[in-house]
């Protein structure tokens, strides 16, 4: 142990000097960080539903408004078809849709993760293929093969995650493939193999470690981009009825007339929540890459 | 499903510019593409095989037929044969150009033909939409890169990101809502105009604004932020330093040597990114009824009419292979250092 | 690389002047497209939301098309306007021989094809042969025909039918009659090539298709030879919609001029608008959530997958009492239905049966808790009840995941059931996968609902014995499964009972049996809701009267009654809406061409002077 520890502890200060590094860069841009701000406050708002709001609010049945009401005191974003607010279905619909994003997310990355690591690591013929799969799944519309899974399969959220997250994983492992191979180019790496290093230890202890950051930022722009295909999902009829989603609501507004009637308030609010979360993803995900990816450095 | 700037790391250069001679290359290109495309129809073909329940019982459901028809649609579907044999006759007849019968949509009508009237609108649409989102994309985008933190880049910047958040169909319906009749909410076409061509070309144009401003105030930010940090990558490389030093000037230095050399990742970019403009356009379809292959993906979705929307997924998955195949063999003929080489 | 850029350049430039030679061209012609748009007669525009599969009237089996078929041919018998009762259309007359098994129509002189041919008898004979001996033929309208034993027509003013066994319909066979000389030499009817104007565009009703555009819209002319005199309209539109919210939209806009299939919120979002008047006609159907009481095939075997707590009737009463349908019919109709009771509505008045106020099941949560309490369900810790086994009360409730109409039904029920302790995992599903579930048994709860006839007898036939299926799910007619000896003695009672009071009194007997044991709960009976421009058109004629729908009627009783209002004020109207969004887009235009313009003339001159 005490052998191991030394180039350890070293390894883990430099990691550590390299975070904070990594964080006054990010920090300095300011988007970035007003970015992040808000999407924290979002999730954390998103966490801590159960414990500030009723969630008994979104049961129709106890739907204390009139329906279709515009704004008012006691409504601050009017009523939905069935009475119920619209600023509780909306700040509901957080949780869910963030989950979907999230998960789809990292299902998303992960798959791309392990074949971007797996496709640069082994190289000849498992490379190749990986790549020629990867390259493949790359140029297909992935919302259409979204759609077709989730046409596919039963209804649920469970459902959507997948069908997302199957579908969003090439760009993640290209990318993780360009960098697992900039990463292996290094010395040290061929020192770790001389050394004795198994796959494993090489890829555990230093690719991994490695591509991680531009896997973070990488995960950020994938969730957003997974909140706007739950959307789209849900517009087209293939999404999960049992759940508040942004895109449920919006999709039973256009349902029940919502537009005809000229209740903008129906519209507006899951729209523009999904538009901000989006965009916050983004601009912690562009934050975050101008900082850790080597390419897009200057 | 890409941000809009990543796109820019998916394209690996040093792959594009092998030492192979160009007919080696092209065949290669070409090869690649025939087994993506093969591997779409395999792959559509059996996601679709996956749902459970009997074609043929739900294809005649509610209708008169006899153990006769039934007996002939089943050797026709061949769905008593093992799955590769059944496999094998779809991709049989998908040679021939036939992709099966719609059941639901227009029953017992061949999808090819449905396929067919409806790719004509969809082509307008997804290349308008393109060229434009292209055209203005990479306008802003050497804009914003010559101006760098300037209070325009910032704008404009911003404005792109916040369009790209958007989800498309919500876009839509907004634009429908906010222009309040100024444009045809519906269809291609309007049964009053003349018939003259003038008039038939301007009603088209007139129908199709709105689904194509939807369209590209969606896509235009991929380019314009490529085609930014592809020049702010440009416009510190050496080569520049030493035009410069050979006392051009500086709008001439950025023009003529760092635009050019960083159109061309770009413009592959475009032909890359297609699939999510093809993505993009089955919503707005949906939303403006344009007469196009989204739309008729909408509709199948309802039945669900499968071999309607095993068709269309397989025909747009083939056409970006396609696309992608073309920006490929683009890149070998646009890039100067590949052709020199 | 220099030479590269300019050489590109100069191409982008070239290619720049073109286009702004191609879009000045544009320009000057833009003044000329408004009044092209503007040189209208009286059309009558519908808006379409459901879609077309074919013109060919033997192929054609989606409403929409259906109607299509509905104002472009002449029937032998139409459901008139008054009471959708038979009346003479091509048919003078007919009679029944005694044994009812010969029908003898006598044909209309007169009537002209579209093509200026005659339409006699042998046109009629030649529709229902074709049909007896081409299968695609019966396609669409298959069932009217499966019992005819001959068709002849001994002169060009008789037609005679001979049935295998007595068809109770044959004084409204709901078939479009086709010209001979058009249609035999078509050899095969999927020919996409029956659906063209050569083919499909000869016909007899008020209205002749001129034009069809796919996915987008139909055109039809005014037949001026049609034999009840030419419709008031000269053109009539049909414009296909996939959204419905754009399709109000356009009425608002007065780009539609008649449009139905409206959900409660448009309907209001159109009431009391400017020169629009909105109809709310009584529903023929009734909306039901049928329970799976462990439904059976035709052979009394169980089939499906449903929850075998359901078997109990006290937890179907217990659910029965936790949908309060008053509060559907308010929330999720607005209004616009009545409250359910029987499976016949209350339009057809004679043979509808409500329970009486002894009869009603009525809405009361705690009531229906003590139902469940006292069969033995227990409330466990997390509210759910659980059966006297041990197996949570849990229901799966299915039904169309793109009604709007299903979402709210729904939510509501899953809703209420929380409160009684049972939880409900909603599983809306495509309408195939619906037919597909519920004609199989895999449900638990499903909401459903039939379109039913003035004649009482297809409502009550849903649910007897013999309409289940077979092991398949297949060869079945059976609405909810249900098969009770007793209601279908009084089935049989009302077939053959000539008195009609007293068959009312069977037909109201049997849905009180029927609602007494919970195999469904009818909700309501939605109205059809539609609006149309009534500044621009009047006249439009209800089926049934006074009360009742202009499209989607069987008959063109709505689209022929249509007469325009004041003609001057319709084409100056969109005129001037047209030109100015002409001159916009003539605006927008100009800006882009003269930016696009200046930078490519400043990029050129800077390459240049270069060179």
């Amino acid at each position: 142990m005490t052998t191991a520890e030394t180039p350890r502890q070293i390894a883990w200060s430099r990691r550590r000097a390299s975070i904070a590094r990594t964080w006054q860069e990010f920090a300095g841009q300011r988007a970035a960080l007003v970015g992040l701000i808000l999407l924290g406050a979002t999730v954390v708002v998103a966490l801590l539903l159960p414990l500030i709001s009723d969630e008994s609010g979104l049961d129709v049945t106890k739907a204390t408004g009139e329906p279709l009401s515009p704004p008012t005191g006691d409504f601050w974003l009017g009523t939905d078809n069935f009475g119920r607010s619209v600023l509780l279905m909306t700040v509901w619909g957080s949780r869910i849709s963030l989950l979907v994003g999230f998960s789809a997310a990292l299902l998303s990355v992960v798959i791309g993760t392990v074949i971007g690591i797996t496709a640069a690591h082994f190289g000849g013929w498992v490379s190749a293929t990986l790549l020629r799969f990867t390259d493949f799944f790359l140029v297909l519309p992935s919302l259409i093969l979204a759609i077709a899974l989730s046409a596919v399969l039963p209804k649920g959220v469970g459902t959507i995650i997948v069908a997302i997250g199957l579908t969003a994983w090439p760009s993640t492992a290209r990318l993780v493939r360009a960098q697992t191979l900039t990463i292996e180019s290094r010395p040290y790496i061929e020192r770790s193999h001389a050394l004795g290093g198994g796959h494993l230890h090489v890829i555990g202890k230093h690719v991994l470690p490695g591509v991680m950051p531009l896997v973070l930022a990488n995960t950020t722009l994938v969730v957003g981009n997974a909140v706007i295909a739950d959307a789209t999902l849900s517009f087209l009829g293939v999404g999960d009825p049992n759940s508040v989603t942004w895109g449920l609501v919006l999709e039973s507004a256009l349902n029940n007339g919502a537009i005809s009637r000229g209740a903008w308030w129906n519209v507006l609010p899951p729209g523009i929540a999904i538009v901000l979360v989006v965009l916050f993803f983004t601009l912690v995900g562009r934050g975050l890459e101008t900082v850790l990816n080597p390419r897009l450095k200057k | 499903m890409t941000a809009p700037e990543q796109a820019a790391v998916l394209v690996d250069p040093d792959e594009r510019r092998g030492g192979t001679g160009t007919a080696r290359f092209v065949l290669k290109k070409i090869l690649e593409a025939v087994i993506s495309v093969v591997l779409v129809v395999v792959l559509f073909f059996f996601l679709f095989r996956m749902l459970p329940g009997d074609p043929v019982a739900a294809m005649t459901r509610d209708r008169v037929t006899s153990p006769q028809q039934i007996a002939e649609l089943r050797e026709k579907m061949g769905v008593d044969k093992p799955v590769f044999v059944q496999f094998g006759q779809y991709f049989w007849n998908l040679l021939h150009g036939d992709l099966g019968e719609s059941r639901l949509l227009n029953n017992g009508r061949p999808v090819a033909d449905m396929i067919g009237e409806r790719l004509w609108p969809t082509i307008l649409l997804v290349g308008s939409a393109t060229i434009l989102a292209v055209v203005i994309g990479l306008w802003l985008g050497i804009r914003a890169a010559w101006r760098r933190d300037s209070l325009f880049d910032r704008t404009q910047t911003g404005i792109a990101l916040t369009l790209w958040s958007v989800p498309q169909f919500w876009l839509g319906l907004m634009l429908l809502v906010v222009t309040n009749g100024l444009f045809p909410s519906r269809g291609m076409h309007s049964p009053d105009a003349a018939p003259d061509v003038l008039s038939q070309t301007l009603d088209v144009l007139h129908h199709l604004v709105l689904p194509c401003v939807t369209l590209l105030a969606v896509f235009y930010a991929q380019y314009m932020l490529i085609m930014r940090s592809s020049l702010l990558g440009e416009m510190n490389a050496d080569y520049l330093t030493t035009a410069r030093a050979k006392g051009l000037r500086e709008d001439l230095v950025r023009r003529r040597h760092a635009v050019p050399n960083a159109l061309l990742p770009t413009t592959t970019l475009v032909f890359m990114q297609f699939g999510m403009v093809v993505s993009g356009a089955v919503t707005v379809e949906a939303v403006f009824s344009w007469p196009g292959l989204g739309q008729l993906t909408y509709d199948a979705l309802h039945g669900p009419d499968l071999p309607v929307l095993q068709g269309v997924f397989t025909v747009l998955a083939s056409a970006v292979v396609l696309m992608n195949l073309l920006a490929e063999l683009l890149y070998r003929v646009l890039d100067p250092r590949v052709r020199t080489s | 690389m220099g030479w590269f850029l300019v050489h590109f350049q100069r191409r982008i430039g070239r290619f720049g002047r073109v286009g702004a030679v191609v879009a000045a061209a544009t320009m000057a012609a833009l003044p000329l497209a408004a009044p092209a748009q503007a040189q209208q007669g009286k059309v009558l525009r519908v808006a379409l939301t459901t879609g077309i599969d074919h013109l060919n009237p033997f192929t054609a089996v989606l409403a929409a098309s259906t109607q299509i078929g509905r104002f472009t041919y002449e029937f032998l018998t139409v459901p008139n306007a008054e009471k959708a009762e038979a009346s003479p259309a091509l048919a003078e007359s007919w009679t029944p021989s005694p044994d009812k098994l010969t029908w003898t129509f006598k044909i209309r002189g007169g009537v002209k094809w579209s093509d200026g041919q005659p339409v006699t008898a042998k046109d009629a004979a030649f529709t229902f042969n074709r049909m007896l001996t081409d299968e695609n033929a019966r396609t669409a309208n298959g069932n009217y025909v499966a019992n005819f034993e001959t068709v002849t027509a001994p002169d060009d003013t008789t037609l005679v039918i001979k049935t295998k066994t007595v068809q109770v319909n044959m004084n409204l066979l709901d078939v479009p009659i086709v010209p001979q000389h058009i249609w035999e030499p078509v050899k095969d009817l999927k020919d996409p090539k029956t659906d063209e104007l050569a083919i499909a565009g000869v016909a007899d009703g008020p209205y002749q298709v001129t034009e069809y555009k796919q996915n987008e819209y139909v055109k039809l002319k005014a037949n001026k030879e049609y034999w009840r005199g030419a419709p008031k309209v000269d053109e009539l539109q049909l414009l296909q919609f996939k959204d419905t919210e754009a399709a109000v939209n356009a009425l608002k806009q007065g780009e539609v001029d008649v449009i139905n299939r409206l959900n409660p919120n448009q309907f209001a979002a159109l009431q009391g608008q400017d020169g629009i008047t909105t109809n709310a006609a009584p529903g023929r159907r009734y909306d039901e959530l049928a329970f799976n009481f462990g439904v059976t095939d035709s052979s009394n075997n169980p089939i499906g997958d449903g929850n075998p707590v359901l078997k109990d009737i006290n937890v179907r009463k217990a659910i029965t009492q936790a949908v309060d349908t008053q509060s559907l019919v308010d929330k999720v109709l607005k209004g616009l239905g009545q409250v359910g009771g029987g499976v016949v509505p209350p339009v057809y008045s004679a043979y509808h049966w409500d329970p009486s106020d002894t009869e009603k099941v009525k809405f009361d949560l705690a009531a229906a808790n003590t139902t469940l309490e006292q069969a033995g369900y227990k409330k466990g810790p997390d509210g759910v009840r659980t059966a006297p086994g041990g197996a949570k009360l849990e229901l799966r409730l299915t039904g169309h995941s793109n009604r709007s109409y299903d979402q709210g039904v729904a939510q509501y029920v899953s809703g209420w059931l929380k409160d009684i302790g049972i939880t409900v995992k909603q599983d809306l599903v495509s309408d195939d996968e619906l037919s597909d579930r519920t004609s199989t048994g895999k449900y638990d709860l499903a909401i459903g609902g039939y379109g039913t006839n003035p004649d009482p007898d297809y409502a009550l036939s849903l649910h007897t014995c013999a309409a289940r299926p077979s092991a398949d799910g297949k060869g079945g007619s059976t609405d909810t499964f249900f098969c009770d000896a007793q209601y279908d003695e009084l089935y049989k009672k009302q077939l053959t009972e000539t008195d009609d009071a007293k068959r009312a009194g069977y037909v109201k007997q049997a849905q009180a049996r029927l609602y007494g044991q919970f195999p469904t709960i009818v909700l309501d009976y939605q109205n059809a809701l539609e609006a149309y421009r009534s500044d621009k058109f009047s006249g439009f004629t209800t089926q049934p009267q006074p009360k009742g729908a202009i499209l989607e009627q069987t008959g063109y009783w709505g689209v022929y009654g249509a007469t325009p209002a004041g003609t001057e004020a319709t084409s100056a109207d969109s005129g001037s809406s047209g030109t100015v969004v002409w001159i916009v887009v003539g605006a927008i235009v100009v800006v882009i061409i003269v930016v696009g313009g200046v930078v490519i003339s400043r990029r050129n001159k800077a390459s240049e002077d270069r060179e």
